[in-house]
């Protein structure tokens, strides 16, 4: 008995197709999850749909690339960063050219000044849903990719460093660095002055 | 304003990531225990990031979901 033949053939492809669909099933299931994070990756909505999509055609042409029994969800979310980075990064804004001393209180600071002693949650309450929305989308991308996928995408620093290609020292003074941004975007947004 | 207390910036992202080793992790609590400043600044950050992952997001459209669907691999 011979292991090559058109009957071993036909069972490898049959064999094939079936990891191939188990496959494409398992990354349309995420798909839900790798939309929310592209939306905040990109600001618009129609970008967001455009990456989502070429990444959905590039995660169905590269499956052999992917091991199975690995990280399935860091596989296709390193493609959609990856493809967003290779988008040019059009809407890249200029750094922030503020220095950022004050620390990663300082949206406490003006906050409390403000309320004149409110607790933290009504603090956290005044601020606006748009105005996070607009504060993230100010924040510079590289910031913004390691914020989003472990605050949004909940991604373990581990993962993130893995996803973007990136030490994890990186990734957590990213992260550091990019939400004092953040917060400093919304610090100006919710107490109206340039911060 | 200054911030009185720099040690817990330091381990105040990881704290709250869930990234630090245990015992690190009973050395911040042990701290935020013993300093009302920290505590408060600690909780505002745990407002906040749970604030940023409720921003809000309109669904996926079921146009896009029909459309990443036909990126399938056609199986004939």
């Amino acid at each position: 008995m011979t292991e090559s033949g058109p009957e071993t053939d036909a069972r490898r492809i049959a064999e094939d197709a079936r990891e191939r669909v188990r496959f494409e099933e398992e990354v349309l299931e995420l798909a839900d999850q790798v939309y929310r994070v592209a939306r905040r990756l990109v600001s618009s909505r129609e970008e967001a749909e455009d990456l989502v999509q070429e990444t959905y055609a590039r995660a169905f042409r590269s499956w052999r690339s992917y091991t199975p029994g690995t990280n399935l969800r860091a596989w296709l979310f390193r493609i959609l960063t990856n493809l967003n980075i290779d988008r040019g990064r059009r809407e890249q804004r200029a750094p922030a050219t503020q220095p950022l001393e004050e620390g990663d209180y300082f949206l406490y600071n003006r906050l409390e000044a403000e309320s004149g002693g409110d607790d933290e949650e009504r603090i956290v309450e005044r601020l606006s849903q748009d105005g996070i929305v607009d504060a993230l989308s100010a924040v510079p991308h590289d910031f913004r990719d390691v914020i989003v996928l472990v605050d949004i995408g909940d991604f373990t620093y581990q993962d993130a460093a893995q996803i973007l290609d990136i030490p994890i020292g990186t990734v957590m003074s990213r992260l550091h660095r990019g939400r004092r941004i953040l917060k400093r975007e919304l610090a100006s947004a919710a107490v109206g002055e340039e911060a | 304003m200054f911030n009185p207390c720099d040690k817990c910036e330091e381990v105040l992202q990881p704290f709250l990531d869930r990234e630090l080793s245990e015992a690190e992790y009973r050395e911040a609590e042990a701290h935020l225990d013993e300093c009302g400043y920290c505590r408060k600044r600690y909780r505002f950050e745990e407002r906040l990031r749970m604030y940023v992952r409720q921003a809000w997001t309109e669904e996926m459209s079921p146009d896009l979901k029909a459309r990443l669907a036909a990126l399938r691999t056609p199986l004939y």
